[in-house]
């Protein structure tokens, strides 16, 4: 039971971290804390529902691609300009909860379905030390943590990746020596927020996609990261397997009903331990 | 006459209601180091910061290159060839020198990338040494070096730099000066550079004297004394 606990456990911390990457990347680069990823990344779910049928790997494309371009187009239209203009972390909060309520509409009047489940192959089942696992878990774990070292591989070696952190380091510095912020902003949005729609079709083929799952998700994501110290790649994977175990052994030992009574109970006792989070933050909200 | 490359007319730059520089005229020649020098608050960061585009203006005109670009974003005024070392917080703190040094030569062709930053290392040997280091943990005067070395590497036509001398022991203001000067001579670039050490006056080929957002004289500096320049200060003063 201890192993299947750590296992259930990092399997759901490896999911978790993908939207707590997405919400690491956006606030990391630009600054601005973005709710409304998780509904964001869910729309793309069903859109990748909608297209499975007809090819899997086309269908999941495309979801992940109308993510990238949402979050590349709301950064370039209203965040931007309103963090040009000083906007605040409570005007932030404000809007991107905004914009989450007008997508979570959006996909309710596209897909009239409260409730999916996206049929993705299973990869067979492999045996860990006696514990049968779904292949396909182990998978979502590996891909969650392989982009984190992609993330951090293009940080280091490309120009794309330099610009990043040049411009979350010193922005103004950024701008005049001729970096295109506002590009790297959008771009960092929509990558945000292909990584929530990668969490939520994982999500949505190991349990099921619902519409408030967008909300869930998104929030989570932030806790976790805010945990794991908010716009650190690293504290916030860290952060996404240590809560994936607390829900995992909260759920085993006390039943599913707990399993938020606890990791809450945590996350606010980490917060008041270390307010800049496990492994601490540049920024601070 | 030739026309400078850079011409500033009738500039004006608040903060809310408070005009912080009025009316100014300010103009830079192809090749020379201009000093805008005048004491503290005088407005020499205002005036380099509406010039680089990262302080909006209220009035008057910019004419670079052949362009008015009063209007236009940082951005687009660094692509055409001006660039800015800000007084502060002109590194990436958390990066190694050579990664401030990669960055920075952004926009340049990958043909001149690496000569533009060897040139520095060249200039400052200390940076070479110190390449793999993190910039916030270098030393006040390294991390000056490194800021000027960013200015360098981004191949501007013009480059201004806020005050490269403050909090720097006096034997550094010589020897980063008498680097500004062979820079100059290497590059035939323009430099602008505001400065309240009187040392400005064996570097600079004219000088603007700022005092309370006013221009004050404008003068070859072979024409003026230190007497003129020290006065700027001790006006302010009394
Ligand atoms: N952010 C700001 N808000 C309000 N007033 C400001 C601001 N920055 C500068 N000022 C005011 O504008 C005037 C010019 O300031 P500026 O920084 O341009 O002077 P400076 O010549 O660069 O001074 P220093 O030598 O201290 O750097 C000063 O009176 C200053 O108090
Ligand atoms: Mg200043």
């Amino acid at each position: 039971m201890l192993l299947n606990g750590i296992i259930t456990g990092l399997i759901m911390g490896g999911i978790l971290s993908l939207p707590v990457l997405g919400v690491a990347v956006i606030y990391g680069i630009t600054g601005i804390p973005n709710f409304a990823i998780g509904v964001i990344g869910v729309l793309g779910g069903f859109v990748t529902w909608y297209f499975l049928s007809f090819n899997m790997g086309v269908a999941i494309v495309i979801g992940i691609a109308v993510c990238f371009i949402i979050g590349y187009i709301i950064q370039r239209i209203l965040l931007t300009p309103i963090s040009e203009r000083g906007g605040d972390s409570t005007l932030f909060f404000i809007i991107t909860v905004s914009v989450g309520f007008v997508f979570e509409g959006i996909i309710r009047a596209i897909f009239p379905r409260p409730n999916i489940s996206l049929e993705l192959p299973r990869i067979g089942t492999i045996n860990l030390a006696g514990v049968t696992v779904e292949g396909f878990k182990i998978f979502a774990l590996l891909f969650a943590l392989g982009t984190l070292v992609v993330i951090r591989l293009l940080e280091e070696h490309t120009e794309i990746g330099k610009s990043w952190q040049a411009t979350s380091q010193n922005l103004k510095l950024a701008k005049l020596i001729g970096i295109n912020t506002n590009r790297v902003f959008s771009i960092a949005s929509g990558i945000g927020c292909a990584l929530a729609c990668v969490g939520a079709i994982f999500w949505g083929s190991l349990y099921n996609l619902q519409v408030s799952t967008g909300w869930d998700l998104g929030f989570m994501g932030f806790i976790i990261a805010v945990v794991g110290g908010i716009g650190n790649i690293w504290g916030g994977i860290i952060s996404a397997l240590i809560m994936g175990m607390v829900m995992s052994f909260s759920g085993y030992l006390l039943g599913g009903e707990w399993q938020s009574v606890i990791l809450y109970f945590i996350v606010i006792l980490v917060l008041i331990i270390a307010p800049k989070g496990i492994l601490g933050s540049e920024r601070s909200l | 006459m030739i026309e400078p490359i850079l011409k500033i007319t009738g500039l004006t730059a608040c903060y809310g209601k408070i005009s912080a520089i009025k009316a100014i005229n300010f103009y830079a020649h192809d090749n020379e180091i201009v000093g805008i020098v005048g004491p503290n608050g005088a407005g020499k960061t205002t005036l380099l910061e509406s010039i680089a585009g990262s302080m909006r203006i209220k009035n008057g005109r910019i004419f670079f290159l052949g362009r008015h670009i009063e209007k236009w974003p940082v951005l687009k005024r660094r692509q055409l060839g001006l660039m800015l070392v800000p007084q502060e917080g002109n590194v990436f703190p958390m990066m190694s020198v050579k990664k401030n040094l990669e960055i920075s030569v952004i926009l340049s062709n990958r043909a001149e990338r690496k000569g533009l930053i060897d040139y520095v290392y060249e200039l400052f040997p200390i940076l070479w040494e110190r390449r793999k280091q993190i910039a916030n943990t270098l030393s006040g005067g390294q991390q000056k070096m490194l800021a000027v070395g960013l200015g360098i590497t981004s191949n501007a036509r013009v480059m201004l730099i806020d005050e490269p001398s403050i909090g720097l022991a006096p034997k550094l203001v010589t020897r980063l000066f008498e680097t500004l000067k062979k820079i100059k001579e290497d590059t035939k670039k323009t430099i602008v550079l505001s400065e309240q050490n009187i040392k400005i006056l064996n570097i600079a080929d004219r000088l603007f004297g700022l005092e309370a957002g006013k221009i004050r004289f404008d003068e070859k500096t072979k024409n003026l004394s230190r007497d003129i320049v020290k006065d700027l200060y001790l006006g302010s003063i009394s």
